[in-house]
């Protein structure tokens, strides 16, 4: 690796911590969002480092181009008073979190540089056709194809899952006024962990009509 | 190709019997008030898990090595007995959540649709993670399960209780699995290799450099932490008792048997394939002493919390966290007896699940709407106002104790025999005393079923019936009974299992 690839991945890598930085510290939600663009621009220049520019252009049009652009219009749908007034509070405690971590992590870093002296080589070359569509493809398609297989079968759960806790949301009885919950709940009910709607109250009816 | 679609069947069966469930349920009809999805579903995912335990069973009959296509899905999936016995353990386990919801659900109104495919997949994901032998579809198995796992807990929406549960169990759960992947990374970096049996030879071949060789350790320490979180060991357990108490029951159960069967699968695969060189195995440069710790600290830490509950379900979590304790014991034994020790590990989690799912399904059957057990107060005098389900309770606990003629003292017969043989004795005498302390919080359930009244006026809980759950509980009491009348040749197959994971 020359010296301006080196500077080039400090460069990439230093854009993406940064993103990271802010996006876990940002007290308003659209810097948050614009923090995790700044980690995928940052990630997507370091696989062009690695010659692997198909899955960097992917990188740019599905997350920047895709993901984030959904993040920020739910923001800007949901506006300023999706801001919780626990998130107005003093950052300091967040910064002494995000401190702690850093250190924690350079420490570790530094350790592995004092157990050894080098760091040699040990991946073979990149082969010819790597990273471009065609090398991607084949391989995920021959050598590649059983954990390919299974990655379906994970975004599968992900979509049944997000639909089962963004369809499953009931009134919860012990938010009711007093009378209310009185008649949906039988008494001591509530505190004992009892979390069932009230009978014939707004229960999602989740076959039928939908 | 054939042999390649025959020796991934287990898998197969399980992952297109739930999405043919899915598509049923889409294009059925039902009427407003009549029966929920629960009615065909319950049924539907129970069949197909149970067909994914016999199709593993008939594979094991005719010899993973005599599959030809079990070396083409190699090394992302190894199918040996070893994955074939965990297949059987979580299928089993997944079934039973499935019969337990098909009475919970409709009871307490949680009767939507997604739960079973959501139960199915985790379980897919657990089998992939069991016989995973490779970084990539190792956490390809791990989320896919866990995903699943996260959305069980947070089902029942409106529930404070069970949104603290999920949010917890989410968060904590996705830095595990970063912890892990940062690990995995590593061992990348610095042998080159993602097979856990091209990790191993690189670390057995001696020829790392000493900053690679570093980068190994860092990454076995992270890897370590990330399935400790998996099968809840202290300190990483602080998720599990608001996860397993916010969950619904069946979801509870199955995090409890089958998300803590496949981290435990996957633990020993890692532990023996990738860390199995003479120098991360020995007590001195190895895992050996780290796990040991975990050990003490899962089993001392569970069982005296354990004690001071007051919410049977909440006992329930600190209690699987114990049984952690008890496995990593074992584990620990690898160091000096391998193949007794997974023997006697695979043999604990047959009994284990059994056990525990039918602790859990006996609690659902005490409760019903509105009136769920949650406390010891709740069960007073359950044991007069419903005899079977008290009964059923009362010989799942007394199998978690260790109780001779149940499963669950073989169980631990064969885990401290292991521990002794591989001159583990300080560890085997904590894991005794800590059963004794054990014993005390099992007991106190059967003590205030059958020797406490409620007191007049208290909230108490009604008994529910269900065919559901007490099919379940029919099948892990035969389970409990066999195993534990006749252990030989379950142990002899969790042997022959240990054996082929090399």
């Amino acid at each position: 690796m020359g010296k301006f690839e080196i500077a080039l991945f400090a460069l990439c890598a230093a854009i993406s911590i940064a993103g990271a930085l802010v996006t876990v510290g940002a007290r308003r939600p659209i810097r948050s969002a614009l923090g995790l663009l700044a980690t995928i621009l940052g990630v997507a220049g370091c696989y062009l480092l690695l010659e692997a520019q198909f899955l960097a252009a992917i990188q740019l049009i599905v997350y920047a181009g895709a993901v984030v652009v959904l993040f920020i219009f739910v923001v800007m749908l949901l506006g300023s008073a999706s801001t919780s007034p626990r998130d107005a509070k003093s950052a300091v405690p967040r910064y002494i979190g995000a401190g702690l971590f850093l250190a924690g992590s350079l420490a570790a870093l530094l350790l592995i540089l004092r157990i050894g002296t080098k760091v040699e080589q040990v991946l073979p070359p990149t082969p010819a056709g790597f990273g471009s569509v065609e090398g991607v493809g084949g391989e995920l398609f021959t050598r590649y194809v059983v954990p390919f297989e299974l990655a379906g079968a994970l975004l599968i759960v992900a979509v049944i899952g997000a639909m089962a806790v963004a369809r499953g949301k009931q009134p919860d009885p012990t938010l009711r006024p007093a009378a209310e919950a009185a008649g949906a709940a039988p008494p001591g009910a509530s505190e004992r962990g009892a979390t069932e709607p009230a009978p014939g109250g707004k229960s999602a009816e989740p076959h039928g009509g939908a | 190709m054939s042999s390649f679609l025959v020796a991934l069947a287990p898998l197969l069966v399980v992952g297109l019997g739930g999405l043919l469930l899915m598509l049923g349920e889409a294009f059925a009809h039902r009427e407003r008030g009549g029966s929920g999805p629960s009615a065909d579903l319950a049924i539907g995912s129970f069949v197909t898990l149970a067909a994914g335990a016999v199709v593993a069973f008939s594979l094991w009959l005719v010899g993973p090595e005599n599959l030809g296509g079990a070396a083409g899905v190699a090394p992302f999936l190894i199918i040996d007995r070893f994955t074939l016995f965990f297949d059987i353990v979580l299928c089993v386990g997944g079934a039973l959540a499935a019969l337990l919801a098909g009475g919970y659900l409709p009871e307490h109104k949680l009767d939507r649709g997604e739960f079973y495919p959501l139960l199915i997949f985790s379980t897919l994901g657990a089998m992939v993670l069991a016989s995973a032998g490779d970084l990539l579809s190792l956490f390809i198995g791990l989320e896919t399960m866990s995903l699943g796992v996260y959305a069980l807990v947070g089902f029942r929406r409106g529930s404070a209780r069970s949104a603290e549960g999920a949010v917890k169990y989410f968060l904590l759960g996705s830095f595990a699995a970063a912890l892990l992947l940062y690990g995995g990374a590593m061992l990348y970096g610095a042998t080159g290799h993602t097979d856990l049996a091209g990790i191993g030879a690189a670390l057995r071949g001696g020829t790392l450099t000493g900053a690679d060789y570093g980068l190994a350790i860092v990454a076995m320490v992270l890897v370590l932490a990330g399935l400790a979180f998996k099968v809840s060991a202290v300190p990483f357990h602080m998720w599990t008792p608001d996860a397993y108490e916010g969950a619904p029951t069946p979801a509870t159960s199955f995090m409890a048997v089958a998300v803590k069967s496949a981290a435990f699968a996957t633990l020993l695969r890692v532990l023996v394939s990738a860390f199995g060189d003479p120098a991360s195995m020995s007590w001195g440069t190895g895992w050996p002493p780290v796990v040991a710790l975990l050990a003490v600290m899962t089993m001392t830490v569970a069982n005296l919390v354990a004690g001071r509950q007051e919410s049977v379900k909440r006992m329930l979590a600190y209690s699987s966290i114990a049984h952690a304790g008890y496995l990593l014991v074992a584990v620990v034994a690898l160091m000096t007896q391998p193949g007794i020790a997974q023997g006697s590990i695979l043999f604990y989690l047959l009994a284990y699940t059994v056990s525990t799912a039918g602790a859990f399904g006996a609690l659902i059957l005490c409760g019903s709407r509105g009136k769920e057990a949650v406390s010891y107060e709740d069960l007073a005098g359950i044991g007069h106002r419903h005899p079977v389900a008290a009964a059923a309770f009362a010989l799942f606990l007394l199998s978690l104790t260790g109780v001779p003629p149940t499963a669950g003292f073989f169980a631990k017969l064969y885990v401290v025999r292991a521990a002794i043989g591989g001159g583990f004795l300080p560890l085997a005498i904590l894991l005794l005393l800590n059963s004794v302390v054990a014993a005390y919080y099992y007991l106190r359930v059967l003590v205030y079923m059958y020797m406490r009244e409620p007191a007049p006026g208290a909230p108490v809980a009604a008994p529910m019936r269900s065919g559901y759950v007490t099919a379940a509980l029919l099948i892990c009491a035969a389970g409990v009974m066999l195993l534990g009348l006749w252990p030989t040749r379950s142990l002899e197959l969790a042997i022959d299992a240990a054996l082929a994971a090399r």
